[in-house]
Order: C-alpha cells, then sequence, then structure tokens
C-alpha cells in the first residue's frame, strides 16, 4: 500500500456504548461523517467502540459533542487507508 | 412477519402479564433477532453495533414515555422484581430505617424481609380497607426518627388504588430519605411524566401496561441516588478495570442485555407514545363497565376503591358463597375467559383489606378487550355466582 493512500483521522473514544453511539447519533444529525470502529489501543482502552472523524472534520465534532452534552473519554490522531 | 392464529381467549390477566401484544411489538423482537443479532455493547461489527443501537433507540422511547430527561438514568432489568431488588438492596445498609406501605408486592416484602433480619429496620405503615394509603399517616411515620428510605406502590395488583405519590415525595424529602416506587401496576395504564413525580427510584415492568414481552424490565434511579449494583461482570467496554464502571447504564447492566425483549419494549413505547391515552379511556371505560356490574351480582363484593373513584384497570372480587378458584376455574374451562384468583403474591395487601383467608378473583383490564368481552364477563359470572 503505498503512503500517499494513509490519511489522517482523529478516532474519539467513549466511556460507555451508550455514550459512544448518542455521540454517533449527534454527528450524524450535524451531518458529519463518521465511522464506527473498534476502540484503538493508543486510546488507553482494548474493547469498546469508537468513532472515528475525518481530520479536517475533528472540531466541528468536537463542538458537536459538546452542545450534546456527551463527554468524549479522550481522542487519538490516527493514520489510516 | 408470520401470522398466527391466536386462540379463543377473552384475556382479563393484563394485571399479570399484557396479552395479545400490539403487532409492532412482535415485529421489532423478529428485527432485532433477524438484523440485530449481535451482543449488544460487544464489538464494533455491523451486527454488534445494530444491537446497541437498538438498545439505545428503544432506552430513548421508553425515557421519551415516562419523561425521563436523561436516558443513562433508565435501566433495563430482567423485570419490575429484579429493580426493585437493586433499588432496595442497593440503597439500604444494616442500621437503616425504611417505612413501607402494607400494600406492597412481594417483590418489595421479600427483600425488605430478608433485609430486615439483617438489621434493617422495617416499619410498615398500614393502609384502610380499600388499600389507600394514607399521606398523614406516613408523614407522621417517617418523623418517627431518621428514614432512609420510604417505599410505596403506585397503584395496587389488588385493588388498583392509586397511591398518593407526589405526597409521599415531599414527605420523604423533607426527611432527607429516599422515595422509591413500585410502578408495576401504573406504566402503561397511567399517563406517567418522572420529571414531576418525585421518585427518586421507579421501577416497573415491561410487559404488563407497557405492553413489551416478558423478561424486561426498567429501573429509573435519579442522579441524586448512588445506589450499590447487585451484579457485577462484563460491560462491553473498560474491560482492563478490576471493577464495575460507574458510568449509567452500564453500572447496572452487567452482562449480555435481553436485546429482542428490549426492542419488543421500545417498540410498545413507542405505540403506548401514540395510542396511549385512547387506549387508558377506553380501559377507564370498561373497567367501570366491569365494576358497575359485578355490584348487580347478589353476594359478590368489589375490592378496593368505590364505583367512580380513580383507579388503574384492575377489579378484584370475593363471593360470599363461591371460593375464588372454583370462579377462576369455570371461568377458564367453561367461558375461555382468563383471570387470577387467589393472593397475586401480594399477601401484605389481602392481610390489609381482610381477605388473606379467602384471597380474590382479579380481572385485569387491558389492550385488546371490548365491552362486549366484559359484558360476557359479566353474563359468566352471573352464571357461576347464581
Amino acid at each position: 500500500m503505498s503512503k500517499d493512500a494513509e490519511r489522517p483521522y482523529i478516532v474519539f473514544g467513549f466511556q460507555s456504548t451508550h455514550d459512544a453511539l448518542s455521540a454517533e447519533a449527534a454527528l450524524a444529525t450535524a451531518r458529519v461523517g463518521l465511522v464506527v470502529m473498534p476502540t484503538p489501543k493508543v486510546l488507553g482502552a482494548l474493547c469498546g467502540i469508537a468513532l472515528r472523524v475525518a481530520e479536517a472534520d475533528a472540531p466541528a465534532a468536537e463542538q458537536v459533542l459538546a452542545e450534546a452534552g456527551i463527554a468524549s473519554s479522550g481522542s487519538a490522531r490516527i493514520l489510516d487507508r | 412477519m408470520a401470522e398466527f392464529d391466536l386462540p379463543p381467549i377473552v384475556y382479563f390477566d393484563h394485571a399479570a402479564t399484557s396479552w395479545p401484544k400490539p403487532d409492532t411489538v412482535l415485529d421489532a423482537m423478529q428485527r432485532a433477532v433477524l438484523y440485530a443479532g449481535g451482543n449488544p455493547g460487544r464489538g464494533a461489527h455491523r451486527l454488534a453495533v445494530a444491537a446497541s443501537r437498538t438498545i439505545l433507540e428503544a432506552r430513548g422511547a421508553v425515557a421519551g414515555l415516562l419523561g425521563v430527561s436523561e436516558p443513562r438514568d433508565l435501566v433495563f432489568t430482567a423485570g419490575c422484581t429484579e429493580a426493585l431488588n437493586v433499588a432496595i438492596k442497593g440503597l439500604l445498609k444494616p442500621g437503616d430505617r425504611v417505612v413501607v406501605s402494607s400494600m406492597e408486592h412481594n417483590a418489595v416484602a421479600r427483600p425488605l424481609n430478608l433485609l430486615a433480619a439483617a438489621g434493617v429496620i422495617v416499619d410498615i405503615v398500614r393502609a384502610d380497607e380499600h388499600g389507600h394509603v394514607d399521606a398523614d399517616i406516613v408523614e407522621r411515620a417517617v418523623a418517627e426518627c431518621e428514614t432512609r428510605a420510604v417505599i410505596c406502590q403506585h397503584a395496587s395488583n389488588v385493588t388498583g388504588v392509586i397511591q398518593p405519590i407526589g405526597d409521599f415525595a415531599d414527605i420523604a424529602h423533607e426527611a432527607g430519605a429516599v422515595l422509591v416506587v413500585d410502578g408495576a401496576q401504573a406504566t402503561g395504564h397511567m399517563r406517567i411524566d418522572l420529571s414531576v413525580l418525585g421518585a427518586d427510584v421507579y421501577a416497573s415492568s415491561g410487559h404488563k401496561g407497557l405492553l413489551g414481552p416478558q423478561g424486561v424490565g426498567i429501573l429509573y434511579l435519579s442522579p441524586d441516588i448512588d445506589p450499590d449494583e447487585l451484579v457485577q461482570g462484563g460491560s462491553g467496554g473498560s474491560s482492563e478495570e478490576p471493577l464495575q464502571p460507574r458510568s449509567r447504564p452500564d453500572r447496572y447492566e452487567a452482562g449480555t442485555s435481553n436485546t429482542p425483549g428490549i426492542a419488543g419494549l421500545g417498540a410498545s413505547a413507542r405505540y403506548l407514545s401514540i395510542h396511549g391515552d385512547e387506549l387508558r379511556a377506553l380501559e377507564g371505560e370498561l373497567t367501570a363497565r366491569l365494576h358497575e356490574g359485578f355490584l348487580g351480582i347478589p353476594g359478590l363484593r368489589v375490592l378496593g376503591p368505590i364505583l367512580g373513584e380513580e383507579r388503574v384497570p384492575v377489579v378484584s372480587v370475593v363471593h360470599e358463597r363461591v371460593d375464588g378458584d372454583r370462579i377462576a376455574f369455570e371461568l377458564d374451562r367453561r367461558y375461555g375467559i382468563a383471570v387470577r384468583a387467589g393472593l397475586h403474591c401480594a399477601p401484605w395487601a389481602h392481610e390489609t383489606i381482610g381477605t388473606l383467608d379467602s384471597g380474590a378473583v382479579r380481572f385485569g383490564i387491558g389492550y385488546g378487550l371490548t365491552a362486549d368481552d366484559v359484558d360476557r364477563a359479566l353474563a359468566a359470572m352471573r352464571e357461576i355466582c347464581a
């Protein structure tokens, strides 16, 4: 795979599945593109689900989560294909 | 959805469990099994996420129906009994005092009897002969000494009486106690708004007036209280933590949830959000029709509130000569009418209203019943009691 194909994403972790899916619903309503994925090790946990958004959309995503009152347990920048 | 022929039963046992269910409940359960069959909260593949979404949406639907502003505070349990056990055992410690009504179901009485043996002080406030719990008596009992909790049903599964929960909330809170409410007979049959009711804990069945399937119940916990969880185990996340996570609802939902059941309950909550007022109006009419008809049958005594007084759609009767078990047997065998005789898992209540020795025959009204069904039941009762 070419390194040019790698794109930066921000992945958000959550304390519970309820929070993660509430966040998913809020982001979808706000038309922020996302992908549900297993929580990556970089977030300090090995289970649960996380939400991945394009790096360029991360500020908008953070704003949506703040307005919805949903706290992320952490976020990290990852490179994916 | 497959079509089935229902058995020819006139079903008056809604206070035990509602039957039949709205088609949308069956449809939602089938969809959950077929299209959301993963383990909710476990894994990020599409079938697991679909299961998680099913539960999220159901939680939102039930919260919306009951006026719970934060769905995280609404926990799914295996039933009302489990919900009450979580609340009672999670809140009360040896030395704590609880004031409880004498109308409670065994789902409250038995946990309290167990805790009493372990040092919890249980003071029972006696209701009157119709089942009414007087707020003034509760207030005096609470004032006697420090009280951790007041526990009362919202409505009786024996007499149908509705208790003044708002008054109990004021009394409990002024004394620094919490109010725990058993809403098994109220949800669905009454319009309930937990944002104003004042209960710190509200437990209910999913399968009675809420019209969901058996095997699922609800437990509302106010954000201000923090009962211990009864069960520890997998929660899907925070697996590296040695103890149960404290975040709601995960703290109280260890183990794999009943996704099909919760899906069905979510569907029934959405159904009631649309049709609840209409159904409650019909239940009220049918209850009054049945009650009035019973008053014309010689030797038959109707328990609970007098005709015209507010009650949930439960009408229990005792005949001076024909035993309750005989009535229930004849109704089933000769007329295809389902009722429940006996003590209804509520010996405290029957002792209170003077029917501990005889029991009673309970007619529970709900979804699917008609005026013709009520008239058929009355005609059968006239023959059996003749």
